[in-house]
C-alpha cells in the first residue's frame, strides 16, 4: 500500500542492506518509516499503510460507548498473532483476565461471506455511492491466503483468541489501579522498551504497548496530572527510539481542558472514537447503513514521521460498523440520498408551491 | 435542582441497611464508651462508624450481601444513598475505586446511586458518569432562572415541584449506542407515573453533515424571495397578452415582479416592486464572465 514516490531530489536514502528481508509483519513506510498493523484493515489504510514503528498513538475515548475497547482488542491481537511483545497497562485489578476476551482471527472462509452486500441485480446497477465498490476485488484475493504470517488479519470478535498465544513470557501486565503513582507504569515501560532498541541493523522484534484508560476516576494517581503529562511525554521519546508503538487511550472528558489539549499535542497519531443515539430518526435519515453503526471515529492526526509534509485526509469521520457483530469495519460516512420531490430538506413552508399558485400550470 | 436518582429496587423483600449516617466517624460510640451519651443501638441496621476507611466498608458490603443471599448463585444489588455524603469524607478517586471494584465483582448484580449533580465539581458528575452504564436526571418541570428557591409567591409553583418533574435517561447499551429517553413523572397515591415528551434533538445531526461545496440550503429570506419570483416562460394568465422575458431588458412596471440573471456579485436579495430576485453568485471570478465566445474553440485538436 506505501507507494514508491518517485525521486525530486539528489538525495537518497542510506536504507541498511538487510531490510530488505524483513518479515510480512513489518512493511516498508514512507520517508524511511517500518509500518506495523493496527490490527483494522480499513484504519491502517486511511492511516497511509500502518502505524509507523516509534509513533505514540492516542485516542480519546467517548465516557459513553466502549468503542476504544473495539480499537485495542484488535491492536492486541494483531500483535499476539504476529508474536510480538506486549505490555499493556488497565485500571482493573486484574488485566490478565481482558486478555481472554480478546478477537482470534477469522479463518479465510469467512472473509468470503464479508464482501459488500452489493445489489446483485441482473440489470442495471447504479453505483452510486461507487467508493464502496473499489474494494471489492482486494477482498476476493486475500481470502485464498493461507494461514501464514501476513500484514494484518482480519479479527472475529465473537471467536476469542487461543490461549498460547497469550500465556507466555512476552505478554506482560499491570494494573495501574492501585498504582500509587505513576512512576512504576513508567519503569515498566522503560524496563519493556528496552528490549527493542533501533539501530542500524534489521529489526530483530517489534513491541507493542497498550495502555488503556489513562486517566480513569478509580486510579489514585488520576488527579497528579503534572506527572502524568510528563509520564506521556517520556513515553513517547521512548518509544520514539525503539522498534516499538505504544497506544494509549484516555477518557478525555475527564481531565481538565488544558490538560487535555497538551496530551493531545503530545500524540503522533491521534483519534477519537463518539458514540451514536440509539433510535435516532434524524440520523437514519442521513446515513446509509445506520442500522448497523454503533459509533463514529475521528481521526485527527495522521502519524508523519520524518517528513515534513502533512497527510490530508479524504475523509476524517468514519463510521465503525461491526458487520454480522463479528468483524470491525470502518467506513467513510455515506450520506443517504436527499429526497428533492417531497421537499424535505427545503423545510415545508410551501416555497414551491407558493409560486404555482400566482399562475397556471406550465405548459411547454 | 437537579438530583440524580435510582430506579427503584422493587421485587426483593429482603433489605439490609448499612448505616453510615448515624455515626460516620465514631464519634457517638466514642462519647458513649466514655459515659456521656447513653448508648442507643439501632435495630435491623448495621451501623458503620468509619467512613473514612473505604476498604473496610467495601468488605462490609460484600459480607452483608453475601450473608443475604447466602453462597449460591444468586446475586444481590447495591443501593448507595448520597455518594455526596460519601465524598465529604473520602476521595473522589477511593470512590470511584469502590464503585468499580463493587461493579466488577461476581456477586453483585447491580448498583444504584444518588448525587446531588449540582453541588460537585464538573470532574466529580463526569467521572461518576463514566464509571456508569445508565445515567438517569431528575429535574423541576419550573426551573427559576437564578437557580435560587424564588420567593413564597411562587409556593404554587413549589408545591407542584414536589410532585411532579422531567426525567432524562441516558442509557449506555453493550453495542456502543446511547439511548435517550426524556419522560415526564407524577407522584400519586398509587405510585409514581411515567409519561413521555418527546424532544427535537437534531444536534447531532448538524455536527456530522460533511461540509459540501455547495449551499444546498436556503435561508427563510431566500425561500421567501424564490416564492414570489415569476418565472419568465410561465403563462400569466390574467388576459393579457403573454410577456415573456428575455433577460435583455426590464419588464414594464404593471407586471408582477422581474427577473434578473445578471452578473453582479453582490449575493443579496433585495425585494423590488413587490417581486422576488434571485441575484447569482459567480463561484469563480473568470476574467470575461458570460462572453459569447464557445469555449470549445480554444481545443487545439
Amino acid at each position: 500500500m506505501a507507494a514508491t514516490k518517485t525521486r525530486t531530489s539528489s538525495f537518497s536514502r542510506n536504507l541498511p542492506a538487510a531490510s530488505s528481508a524483513q518479515s510480512p509483519e513489518i512493511k516498508c513506510g514512507p520517508n524511511g518509516t517500518f509500518l506495523v498493523s493496527s490490527g483494522i484493515p480499513d484504519l491502517d489504510k486511511t492511516l497511509g499503510g500502518g502505524i509507523p514503528l516509534g509513533s505514540l498513538v492516542m485516542v480519546m475515548e467517548d465516557s459513553e460507548a466502549p468503542h476504544h475497547m473495539l480499537l485495542l482488542r484488535n491492536f492486541m491481537s494483531q500483535g499476539l498473532v504476529q508474536k510480538q511483545p506486549l505490555l499493556y497497562a488497565s485500571p482493573s485489578k486484574d488485566p490478565r483476565g481482558f486478555l481472554g476476551t480478546l478477537p482470534s482471527p477469522s479463518s479465510p472462509k469467512d472473509d468470503k461471506s464479508r464482501s459488500h452486500d452489493a445489489e446483485q441485480e441482473k440489470g442495471l446497477r447504479i453505483a452510486w455511492q461507487y467508493k464502496k465498490y473499489f474494494g471489492e476485488n482486494q477482498s476476493n484475493l486475500d481470502g485464498q491466503r493461507d494461514n501464514k504470517q501476513e500484514f494484518s488479519n482480519e479479527f472475529d470478535l465473537r471467536r476469542p483468541l487461543d490461549r498460547h498465544f497469550y500465556t507466555g513470557q512476552h505478554v506482560d501486565c499491570i494494573s495501574t489501579k492501585d498504582l500509587p503513582n505513576i512512576a512504576a507504569l513508567q519503569e515498566r515501560c522503560t524496563s519493556f522498551l528496552s528490549q527493542f532498541p533501533r539501530n542500524d541493523a534489521s529489526i530483530a522484534c517489534t513491541g507493542r504497548i497498550a495502555i488503556q484508560s489513562l486517566c480513569a476516576p478509580q486510579c489514585e494517581s488520576s488527579n497528579m496530572e503534572w506527572e502524568m503529562l510528563s509520564f506521556i511525554r517520556s513515553l513517547k521519546s521512548t518509544v520514539r527510539s525503539a522498534n516499538a508503538v505504544a497506544i494509549i487511550t484516555f477518557p478525555s472528558s475527564l481531565v481538565s481542558p488544558s490538560f487535555c489539549k497538551r496530551w493531545q499535542h503530545l500524540a503522533d497519531c491521534l483519534v477519537s472514537v463518539k458514540a451514536i443515539p440509539d433510535e435516532d430518526k434524524e440520523l437514519a435519515k442521513l446515513l446509509t447503513g445506520y442500522q448497523e453503526i454503533v459509533g463514529f471515529l475521528n481521526i485527527h492526526r495522521v502519524p508523519r514521521i520524518n517528513t515534513q509534509v502533512p497527510a490530508v485526509l479524504e475523509a476524517t469521520t468514519l463510521s465503525i460498523k461491526l458487520q454480522k457483530r463479528r468483524y470491525l469495519v470502518l467506513e467513510c460516512l455515506n450520506q443517504a440520498p436527499v429526497d428533492g420531490s417531497s421537499g424535505s430538506s427545503y423545510g415545508t413552508s410551501g416555497s414551491c408551491s407558493g409560486s404555482s399558485s400566482k399562475s397556471g400550470s406550465l405548459d411547454f | 435542582m437537579r438530583l440524580w436518582t435510582f430506579i427503584l429496587l422493587i421485587g426483593c423483600n429482603r433489605i439490609h441497611i448499612l448505616d453510615c449516617y448515624t455515626d460516620p466517624l465514631g464519634w457517638k460510640h466514642q462519647l458513649a464508651d466514655s459515659g456521656i451519651l447513653p448508648s442507643n443501638s439501632s435495630a435491623g441496621a448495621c451501623l458503620f462508624q468509619d467512613v473514612k476507611d473505604i476498604n473496610k466498608l467495601q468488605s462490609l458490603i460484600l459480607e452483608l450481601g453475601s450473608g443475604l443471599v447466602g453462597q449460591g448463585k444468586v446475586r444481590f444489588s447495591v443501593a448507595i444513598d448520597s455518594v455526596t455524603e460519601m465524598l465529604r469524607h473520602v476521595p473522589l478517586s477511593k470512590v470511584a475505586a469502590l464503585i468499580s471494584d463493587l461493579r466488577s465483582h461476581d456477586q453483585i448484580s447491580s448498583i444504584f446511586w444518588l448525587l446531588h449533580s449540582d453541588i460537585h465539581d464538573v470532574r466529580v458528575t463526569t467521572s461518576l458518569e463514566y464509571l456508569s452504564s445508565m445515567v438517569a436526571s431528575v429535574e423541576s418541570l419550573n426551573q427559576s432562572s437564578d437557580g435560587l428557591s424564588g420567593d413564597l409567591g411562587n409556593l404554587s409553583l413549589l408545591e407542584q415541584n414536589f410532585r411532579r418533574g422531567k426525567f432524562h435517561v441516558r442509557f449506555k447499551r453493550r453495542n456502543g449506542r446511547v439511548r435517550v429517553m426524556n419522560e415526564q413523572f407524577h407522584m400519586e397515591e398509587s405510585g409514581i407515573k411515567f409519561t413521555s415528551v418527546t424532544v427535537e434533538d437534531g444536534l447531532v445531526s448538524q455536527g456530522l453533515v460533511p461540509k459540501v461545496l455547495f449551499n444546498l440550503e436556503l435561508s427563510e429570506k431566500e425561500k421567501l424571495e424564490r416564492a414570489r419570483v415569476v418565472l419568465p416562460l410561465e403563462h400569466q394568465g390574467n388576459g393579457k397578452p403573454i410577456q415573456i422575458y428575455d433577460g435583455r431588458r426590464s419588464l414594464a412596471p404593471e407586471s408582477m415582479g422581474e427577473v434578473s440573471a445578471d452578473t453582479s456579485q453582490s449575493n443579496t436579495e433585495e425585494c423590488s416592486n413587490g417581486g422576488g430576485e434571485i441575484i447569482y453568485f459567480r463561484d469563480s471570478d473568470d476574467d470575461r464572465p458570460d462572453s459569447d465566445e464557445d469555449p470549445d474553440d480554444d481545443l487545439d485538436i
